[in-house]
């Protein structure tokens, strides 16, 4: 009973650790998706000049695959089944800081809203201010991701020492 | 109709109290109150409905219009460039929003239109055998005379020629008609019948070339004729031997006649009837029939 007791609270150190380590891994995913979403955007825009809710529907699924339900939540705004705000926006997005939601949001606020030309230059102002968002989340998931991880470890290695 | 393109508070009223199939227009301009267009009659729209009184107009602002552009376009303004250059957007349903703004120039060509402070929503409409009282002086047993609707702006024209070509296509008079569709106004519903084709959102020249050469029609139907380059197109489809029924904005046959971009293909009697129309009594009113020589045939 004892070693069963030993086993479950190690894991359960690690998991914590793991779960943390989980959060910058999703932030650097996210801007990683977000950016080829925008780019993907921008070329379609130009070419296709395509109307917007046809173009996020039919995106391939690789250029949205880590937007965390970003890109569905949009698509019920453009529906007009809701409106455009930050609890309908992310809504069960937990990982961006208050200040990336904000400039996320205006970006997808921006889009549709004008000709091809200023759309087109206001995608890529949006892309490199994300740019600059992933590189942030690549440092900290390269410095944070992995020291949460190690300190779960380490911390269900102390748990295990002090109950042996 | 316009649901999800208007606000609640303007489409409420509009759909529940007042009803679209009343409506001709609906005119909303920032910080001013919205006026609807009813047979012919202007009223204010209040929360219950048309009225009279200014008191209990429902008011619009700037960020209402915004919207609506923003709805009729689809979200995707950059999608419609094209029409808000040339002042208006038609949406899927066929609605023609008529725009006011800020016109940009870039090196003298028209970029786009912003900060949008008025629209004027055109609500289309079927109306059966309304171009039934001409249908005789237009259509002859030899086959249909090249014809131009006369009318000032909101008068009918399109409904006229919309049921035109539902007519001469009901009638299986063996013709290929091709319907070409400038603002997107014309085929809307089911109402062009079965023998037309439709060319949509391109221009005059282009469609009347690419449209006899691609589709063969015996009759080309087309709304408001107006420019130069429109005259030219014109006289292209005659001289290949396709008829043309088309619409043009003048409020009588006199103002007509005087204009300079006419001038030409009248001498030419190119057109062998005109058909007037006013909003004497309500949209659609038929004044009366002219023949090339501008003798009149029949009076109302």
């Amino acid at each position: 009973m004892k070693w069963v007791l030993i086993i479950i609270m190690f894991l359960g150190c690690v998991g914590l650790g793991w779960f943390f380590s989980m959060k910058y891994k999703k932030r650097e995913a996210f801007f990683s998706s977000l950016i080829m979403f925008a780019q993907k955007l921008d070329v379609e825009i130009n070419f296709s000049r395509e109307r917007l809710k046809k173009l996020i529907e039919t995106m391939d699924e690789k250029s949205k695959k880590n937007l965390f339900g970003i890109d569905k939540n949009f698509l019920t705004y453009l529906d007009g089944s809701s409106e455009l705000t930050h609890e309908a926006l992310f809504k069960n997005i937990q990982f961006l800081k208050s200040e990336e939601k904000e400039t996320i949001f205006l970006f997808f606020k921006s889009l549709g809203r004008t000709d091809v030309l200023s759309q087109s230059k206001e995608i890529a102002n949006f892309s490199k201010r994300f740019d600059e968002n992933l590189a942030t989340c690549a440092n900290e998931n390269k410095k944070y991701g992995s020291l949460c991880f190690k300190l779960g470890i380490i911390a269900g290695l102390f748990v295990l020492v002090i109950l042996i | 109709m316009l649901e999800g393109i208007l606000p609640e508070q303007i489409f409420k009223p509009l759909a529940h109290k007042v009803g679209f199939s009343r409506i001709n227009e609906i005119r909303i301009r920032a910080d001013k109150p919205i006026l609807i267009s009813s047979l012919g009659q202007k009223f204010f729209l209040s929360e219950l409905g048309a009225c009279k009184e200014l008191n209990r107009a429902v008011f619009a602002d700037k960020s209402m219009i915004e919207e609506i552009i923003f709805r009729a376009s689809e979200c995707s303004i950059y999608s419609v460039n094209e029409q808000i250059k040339k002042g208006y957007i038609v949406t899927k349903e066929g609605v023609r929003i008529g725009l006011a703004g800020n016109v940009i120039e870039e090196n003298g060509d028209l970029k786009t239109m912003t900060s949008f402070s008025s629209v004027n929503i055109r609500i289309p409409h079927e109306v059966k055998n309304c171009s039934l009282k001409a249908f005789s002086s237009i259509v002859k047993e030899s086959g249909v005379l090249n014809t131009l609707i006369i009318s000032p702006p909101g008068a009918g024209k399109t409904t006229f020629l919309r049921d035109l070509v539902w007519q001469i296509s009901e009638r299986n008079l063996a013709y290929n008609i091709l319907v070409l569709d400038e603002r997107g106004e014309l085929n809307i519903g089911k109402g062009l019948g079965l023998f037309s084709d439709v060319i949509s959102f391109s221009s005059k020249k282009l469609g009347f070339e690419n449209g006899i050469r691609s589709l063969a029609p015996n009759l080309i139907i087309t709304d408001e004729l107006g420019e130069w380059e429109d005259m030219e197109a014109v006289r292209y489809a005659s001289n290949s031997g396709v008829n043309i029924i088309a619409s043009v904005h003048s409020d009588s046959i006199e103002s007509f006649v005087r204009k300079l971009a006419f001038k030409e293909i009248l001498d030419e009697k190119i057109f062998k009837r005109f058909v007037v129309l006013s909003m004497r009594e309500g949209p659609g009113t038929l004044e009366g029939i002219y023949d090339e020589n501008f003798s009149r045939l029949m009076r109302w």
